[in-house]
């Protein structure tokens, strides 16, 4: 895997201008019923938007999220170009994992105080060698 | 679990990559993005949260204090290490006394980089103290951006308060190696830490 660098791309330009009263896209709802997601849960759907049924009804915001996630996404990256903020996304995602168009990954489990596994490490540090 | 060929317990779950995250932290202007960008695979990208917080003040009448929502934005980039890791940079918020609060920010963060500048390093204080209290390991990386340091590391370490096994590390984090360097020793000091 070649490890690329963003500055090698051309800048996007930042979607600064839309703009929309965040709960509006909820239908007033402020919390995700899904509490096990978080900022690096990763999203992936589970099957190609075009094919998946039972999604009308669906915001924009539901379908963008499901063009995002063709191969997996953390929550935090699907926020960050929804322009929209985490609780938001949260809200949004939790609403596909209900409707079972995408699954969630959790992120590796890691206790307070707690090592983490050796092989996550060097697995880690291999990565950044390459870099 | 899932990332190395050699771990697929959970089956055809186990194909799917999974996620760590580290959080670079420091004062305000410190340079965290500019960490965050030197060494991301992306443009870093930028989101925000609402955060609840208990307002506090010298106004605050006893057990009546109001609570206000506010918003707090960090830039975050990322590392596809392998088709089953990837790993996320958290710049934490500049408003310390907020992201100490946002949980799913701080909950299961590997490890953190405090991130010093020589000229102001008191501004670093918050995340130390706040690192240390949460046991989250860390290393501090004192940013140079013109190649120059005025103070030398044992200065620093003292003027931090640091435990003697804190790693200590100069350089400009504007070049990718730099900041390669820095979370590389942040690995290091992650096995060592717990051993």
């Amino acid at each position: 895997m070649s490890m690329s660098h963003w500055a090698d791309e051309p800048l996007d330009d930042d979607p600064e201008d839309s703009f929309v009263r965040p709960y509006t896209i909820t239908h007033g709802r402020t919390v995700s019923t899904h509490l096990e997601l978080t900022l690096i849960t990763l999203v992936v759907a589970l099957t190609p938007p075009e094919e998946q049924l039972g999604t009308r009804g669906l915001e924009p915001e539901h379908r963008f999220i499901l063009e995002q996630c063709r191969t997996p996404v953390a929550l935090a990256e699907i926020a960050a170009r929804l322009n929209l903020p985490v609780a938001v996304a949260k809200i949004l995602i939790g609403d596909l994992i209900t409707l079972g168009t995408v699954a969630a990954r959790p992120p590796v489990a890691l206790a307070v105080g707690q090592r983490p596994d050796i092989r996550l490490l060097q697995a880690v540090r291999d990565g950044l060698r390459r870099l | 679990m899932g990332y190395d060929d050699s771990d697929r317990r959970d089956g055809a779950a186990g194909s799917a990559p999974t996620a760590v995250k580290f959080l670079i932290a420091g004062g305000f202007g410190v340079g965290k993005t500019t960490m965050v960008a030197a060494i991301s695979e992306v443009k870093p990208l930028r989101t925000e949260e609402y955060l609840t917080v208990a307002s506090v003040g010298v106004d605050d009448v006893a057990g009546v204090g109001d609570k206000n929502t506010t918003t707090v934005a960090m830039d975050f980039g990322r590392i596809t290490v392998s088709s089953e890791l990837v790993v996320y940079l958290f710049g934490t918020p500049g408003q310390e006394r907020f992201w100490f609060m946002w949980d799913d920010l701080v909950h299961g963060a590997l490890g953190a980089v405090v991130i010093a500048d020589t000229r102001r390093l008191a501004s670093s204080f918050g995340s130390i103290d706040f690192f240390e209290n949460r046991g989250i390991p860390f290393v501090v990386g004192v940013n140079s951006f013109d190649g120059r340091q005025d103070r030398t590391v044992p200065e620093i370490r003292e003027a931090l308060d640091l435990d003697p096994q804190v790693p200590v590390l100069m350089g400009d984090l504007r070049q990718r190696s730099v900041s390669r360097d820095v979370l590389l020793a942040l690995v290091d000091h992650l096995e060592s830490v717990h051993s």
